[in-house]
C-alpha cells in the first residue's frame, strides 16, 4: 500500500492535484506530519497527498492578536515564532513537537487546556481549503467576530479530510501568560479525585487544566492555572483547599508542563490495547470510569474533567479490550454522547472499529460529504462520514 | 449545486391561512390583514407582509406546519423577538413567519453539567435570571437582551460587549433539536462538548433561519465572575480612544468588555439615561475586567495608566454595583437613545482589525460630511466591530433612505478592504446579501450553497436571505459599482 506522495506547494497546486484525482477516480490520503496516522479507518488509498511543503507564517500582526499560517506549518514551529513576540497559540494538542496546524484542524485536536482558552473551535477564525471540484474556498477571515455568511470553518474542524484540504489557517493569539502553576491532590479513589474538580470547575477561578488522571490503585486530580500572578496563587490555593477537604495530600509545582505533557500525549503513547475516547457531560464521568473499570481492571484512565473528555487505556487481553471497547461506545451513544476507539493496536484493527453508533443528524452529514466531495475522493473510509 | 430562486408559486394568501388554522388550531395561526401587520417589520429598516403567521406551542407543530408548507411550496421565515438588524424575520417572499414566541420554556438548568436546556421562545436574560441562584450565567449579551430571544441568538449567532473575553453565542452551544423544512425533527449534539462527525452545531449556529428551525437548544453556563472593574475613561477625541483600546489589549490585557462611544452617541445617552457621561469628551472608553478577585485591581491600575498615557481627561472606576449597572446603562440604552436625535437611524456592524480602527473612524466621518448626515458611533472596539449609526427621518422618503443605505455601503467596503468583514453580530439577512461578493468570492459562496442545500434542498427556509438573489441583487452590480 505505498501510495504516489502529492506534495503541493500552495493552495491552487493543491486543488488541481485533488481535482485531477477525482476526474480519475483515484482517492486521495490527507497527510500533515501524520502524527496522528493511527486515527479513524485506514484503507488503502491511491494516493497520499502531503501538506507539508504548504508551509510558512503569512501574517502575524501582534496588535491584532491574529495569526495567519499555512496549513502545513508545524505547530511548534508557530508557537517558537509566537514566543519571540510574546505571544502564545492558547492550544495544547497531543503531538505538539510535531504536528501540522492542518492536522490539528482536520482531527479538532485539542489538550486541556480548552476549559480555559476555547481550543480549535474558538481559536481558529479563517480557513483557506482547497476542494475536488479544483477550487479554492475562504472561509472566515482575520478578524475575531464575524458572522458573515455560514461558519464553515466549523464544518473544516474535526472533518478528517473528508470536505476538503486545509492549506491556511487564521488563529487568535494571546500574549504569554505571566505566570503559571500546577497542583497535583493525590486520592484513593476515581471519585475523589473527580469530586476535587468538580468542585474547581463551577466556580470563577478559570483553571488552564482540570485533569483527573489514575489506575485502579492510585488517584491523582491535576489543576493548573495561567495568567495574572495573583490570580494564579488564589487558583493554587483553591486548588489545595479543596484536596484537603477531600482528604487528599496536594503538592504544588511551578514547572505544569512536567505532569501535563505525559498525559496529554496518551494517543501518542498508548500503542497498546485500546484507547477509547469519550465526550461526556461534566457529571457521567466519574460514572463512565467506573464502569470502564468494572469491564477492565487494567485501564488507565485520563479524564479532562473541565471538559468532559475521558480517555480509557484498556490493557488486559484482546477479549476483555474488544468488549470493553464496545461496551464502552455502546453506553456512550446510549445516553446521548459519543466514544470512539480513538487508537488500538495494529493487531486489534480488524476487529475493533474506530466509531460507535452514528451520531445525531448522520443523514446531513452524509449529504454534505456528497455536495462537496461526490466520488468519495479525500479519505474515502477514514471519518464516521462516508 | 446551487440553492434554487426562492419559491414564488405555491401556496399563499388567506387560504393558506386558513389551512393552518385548520392543521394547527385556530388559536395558533394569525391571518387577518390587521394581525399580520406586527409581522411586516423587525429591527431594521426593511418590510414585507407574511401570508400567514404561526405561533407554534411545540416542536411537532412546527414539524406539522413545516410538512404543510414543503407540500404546498410556502416559505417558512422563523422569526423571535423580531429585535433583528438586518431583516432576517421579514418575508421577503410571503409565505409563513414561524413565531416562537409561545415556546419559551427553560426545561432544565443542569447546573451539574454546566448546561441549560430551553425552548427558542426563551428571553436571553431570562436564562442568566434562572441560573444566577446556581452562580452561573449564559455569556452571550446583546444589547437586545430584555426583549431578544435564545432562538434568535441561535440564528443571529449573537454577539454583545460580554464576548470579548468569553465567545460569542456559538461558542456557547452545544445541542439542538431543529426542524428541516420538509418536517424532519433533527437532534444534534447535546449536553457534551463535542459529537462524532462534522460539526453541525457550529455549522447551524448563525445560519439566519436559512437551514431550518430551531425547537430545542442545549446551551452552556458559564460560572459568575467573583469581582468586576468597570472603567470609564473620557478621551479628547476618538484616535486617542481607540489607540489606547489597541495599547490595552497590546498589554496582555484581555478585558471582559471594551466599548467606545463618540461624542454624538454620548449625548443621545446622557440625555436619555444620565450615565455620567462627560459631554464635552471627544471619546467614551468603557472596560470591565472580571474574574476571581485578585489580580482585578492591578489590572484596573493597568488601564487607568495606560488610558492616562493616551491623554485620556478624566477616568473613573464605578465603585459600587449601582456605579457601574449605571455606566453599562449607557452603552446597552444607547441604540434606544438615538431617539433623542433622530426619528430613525441605520446601524451597520462592520468588522475591522483592531488595529485600523482609527482609520475607519475616519473614514466614517469623512463619509458622514460628504453624504451630508450624522453619523454616531458606539461599538465593540475589544474585537474590532464597529456600529456606526447613521441618523435620517424616514419620513423625507425613500431618496434619504437610499443615500443612507449608500453611506453605509461605503463603509462596509471599507471594512472589507481592511480585511475585515460585512457583519460581526447583527447578520447579513435581506440587508447586506447583495454585498456579500464583496467579502467572498464564487467558490466560497458555492461552499455555502452546497451547506444550504444539504439542509433544505427545497429552498424553502427564510429565502431572499444570506446569499445574493438576482431578482433582488440585479440592480446592485458590484463589478459595475467599482468599475
Amino acid at each position: 500500500m505505498t501510495s504516489p506522495a502529492l506534495r503541493p506547494a500552495d493552495a491552487a497546486a493543491c486543488a488541481v492535484a485533488l481535482a485531477e484525482a477525482a476526474r480519475d477516480g483515484r482517492t486521495v490520503r490527507v497527510r500533515g506530519a501524520g502524527t496522528k496516522s493511527y486515527l479513524g479507518e485506514l484503507v488503502g488509498t491511491d494516493s497520499v497527498l502531503e501538506t507539508t511543503a504548504i508551509a510558512g507564517i503569512v501574517d502575524h500582526v501582534p496588535a491584532d492578536l491574529t495569526v495567519t499560517v499555512r496549513a502545513g506549518t508545524s505547530f511548534a514551529d508557530l508557537q517558537a515564532a509566537l514566543r519571540e513576540r510574546g505571544q502564545f497559540l492558547p492550544l495544547d494538542p497531543p503531538h505538539a513537537d510535531g504536528a501540522t496546524l492542518g492536522g490539528i484542524v482536520a482531527a479538532n485536536s485539542n489538550g486541556f487546556s480548552r476549559l480555559r482558552y476555547g481550543g480549535v473551535r474558538h481559536l481558529l477564525i479563517g480557513t483557506v481549503a482547497a476542494l475536488v471540484d479544483g477550487t479554492v474556498m475562504r472561509a472566515g477571515g482575520r478578524v475575531v467576530k464575524n458572522v458573515a455568511g455560514y461558519d464553515l470553518n466549523k464544518l473544516l474542524i474535526g472533518s478528517l479530510g473528508t470536505l476538503g484540504v486545509v492549506t491556511e489557517t487564521t488563529w487568535k493569539v494571546l500574549p504569554l501568560p505571566k505566570a503559571r502553576a500546577l497542583t497535583v491532590a493525590r486520592c484513593a479513589t476515581a471519585a475523589d479525585a473527580f469530586a476535587i474538580a468538580d468542585a474547581l470547575v463551577r466556580t470563577p477561578l478559570r483553571p488552564s487544566a482540570l485533569v483527573v488522571d489514575g489506575t485502579r490503585r492510585a488517584w491523582a486530580a491535576i489543576v493548573a492555572a495561567q495568567g495574572e500572578p495573583a490570580a494564579v496563587g488564589r487558583a493554587m490555593d483553591e486548588a489545595g483547599r479543596a484536596a484537603a477537604r477531600g482528604g487528599a495530600r496536594s503538592d504544588r509545582t511551578d514547572d505544569d508542563e512536567q505532569v501535563l505533557a505525559p498525559l496529554r500525549d496518551l494517543p501518542g503513547t498508548a500503542t497498546d490495547g485500546a484507547l477509547v475516547r469519550a465526550s461526556l457531560p461534566l457529571a457521567a464521568q466519574a460514572s463512565f470510569v467506573a464502569a470502564a473499570l468494572g469491564l477492565e481492571p487494567f485501564a488507565r484512565c485520563v479524564a479532562d474533567a473541565g471538559s468532559g473528555i475521558v480517555r480509557i487505556h484498556l490493557r488486559g487481553d484482546d477479549g476483555a479490550v474488544l468488549r470493553a471497547a464496545d461496551t464502552l461506545m455502546a453506553g456512550a451513544r446510549s445516553v446521548g454522547c459519543s466514544a470512539r476507539v480513538e487508537r488500538r493496536d495494529d493487531a486489534l484493527r480488524d476487529r475493533l472499529a474506530s466509531w460507535g453508533p452514528a451520531p445525531g443528524g448522520d443523514f446531513l452529514m452524509r449529504r454534505i460529504r456528497e455536495a462537496f466531495d461526490p466520488a468519495r475522493t479525500l479519505e474515502p473510509a477514514r471519518s464516521i462520514v462516508r | 449545486m446551487t440553492v434554487a430562486e426562492a419559491v414564488v408559486a405555491g401556496l399563499r394568501g388567506p387560504e393558506l391561512g386558513r389551512r393552518l388554522a385548520s392543521l394547527l388550531g385556530p388559536e395558533k395561526v394569525l391571518w387577518r390583514p390587521e394581525d399580520l401587520q406586527l409581522y411586516e417589520y423587525d429591527g431594521a429598516v426593511d418590510t414585507a407582509t407574511p401570508d400567514a403567521v404561526v405561533l407554534p406551542n411545540g416542536t411537532a407543530d412546527v414539524a406539522s406546519l413545516a410538512r404543510f408548507c414543503s407540500e404546498h411550496h410556502v416559505p417558512i421565515v422563523p422569526r423571535g423577538a423580531g429585535t433583528g438588524l438586518s431583516g432576517g424575520a421579514i418575508p421577503v417572499f410571503g409565505g409563513v413567519v414561524v413565531s416562537f414566541a409561545r415556546m419559551n420554556r427553560i426545561f432544565e438548568i443542569d447546573a451539574a453539567n454546566l448546561r441549560a436546556v430551553a425552548q427558542p421562545g426563551v428571553i436571553n436574560l431570562h436564562l442568566s435570571t434562572a441560573a444566577a441562584p446556581y452562580g452561573l450565567h449564559f455569556v452571550p449579551d446583546p444589547s437586545s437582551q430584555k426583549a431578544c430571544t435564545l432562538g434568535g441568538n441561535v440564528a443571529e449567532n449573537s454577539g454583545g460587549p460580554h464576548t470579548l473575553a468569553y465567545g460569542v453565542t456559538t461558542d456557547h452551544v452545544t445541542g439542538l433539536e431543529v426542524v428541516l423544512s420538509d418536517g424532519t425533527i433533527v437532534r444534534l449534539g447535546g449536553k457534551a462538548l463535542e459529537d462524532e462527525g462534522y460539526d453541525l452545531v457550529g455549522a447551524f449556529v448563525g445560519c439566519e433561519g436559512t437551514l431550518g428551525m430551531v425547537t430545542e437548544m442545549t446551551l452552556k453556563l458559564t460560572p459568575l465572575p467573583e469581582d468586576k472593574r468597570t472603567i470609564m475613561a473620557a478621551f479628547p477625541d476618538m484616535d486617542q480612544a481607540s489607540e489606547a483600546v489597541s495599547a490595552i489589549i497590546g498589554a496582555g490585557i484581555v478585558p471582559a468588555a471594551i466599548e467606545l462611544m463618540d461624542q454624538l452617541a454620548t449625548e443621545a445617552v446622557e440625555a436619555a439615561v444620565g450615565a455620567g457621561y462627560p459631554l464635552d469628551a471627544g471619546g467614551i472608553l468603557l472596560a470591565e475586567v472580571d474574574g476571581v478577585r485578585e489580580g482585578l485591581d492591578d489590572q484596573r491600575e493597568r488601564i487607568e495608566t495606560i488610558c492616562r498615557e493616551h491623554g485620556a481627561t478624566t477616568v473613573r472606576v464605578a465603585t459600587t454595583a449601582l456605579d457601574r449597572e449605571r455606566l453599562w446603562a449607557g452603552r446597552k440604552g444607547a441604540f434606544a437613545a438615538m431617539g433623542r436625535l433622530t426619528p430613525d437611524y441605520y446601524v451597520q456592524d462592520g468588522v475591522i482589525p483592531r488595529t485600523r480602527l482609527p482609520a475607519i473612524l475616519r473614514l466614517v466621518r469623512d463619509v458622514g460630511e460628504r453624504y451630508g448626515l450624522r453619523i454616531a458611533n458606539v461599538f465593540h472596539a475589544g474585537d474590532g466591530n464597529l456600529h456606526p449609526l447613521i441618523l435620517f427621518d424616514m419620513s423625507h422618503g425613500p431618496d434619504e433612505l437610499r443615500r443612507v443605505q449608500e453611506a453605509g455601503f461605503e463603509i462596509l467596503e471599507a471594512c472589507v478592504a481592511a480585511g475585515g468583514s460585512l457583519t460581526g453580530e447583527h447578520g447579513v439577512g435581506m440587508e447586506k446579501n447583495c454585498y456579500m461578493p464583496l467579502q467572498f468570492g464564487p467558490a466560497d459562496l458555492a461552499a455555502m450553497e452546497r451547506l444550504r442545500s444539504a439542509w433544505d434542498p427545497a429552498g424553502l427556509m427564510n429565502p431572499g436571505k444570506l446569499f445574493p438573489t438576482p431578482s433582488r441583487c440585479a440592480e446592485f452590480d458590484l463589478r459595475k459599482r467599482r468599475s
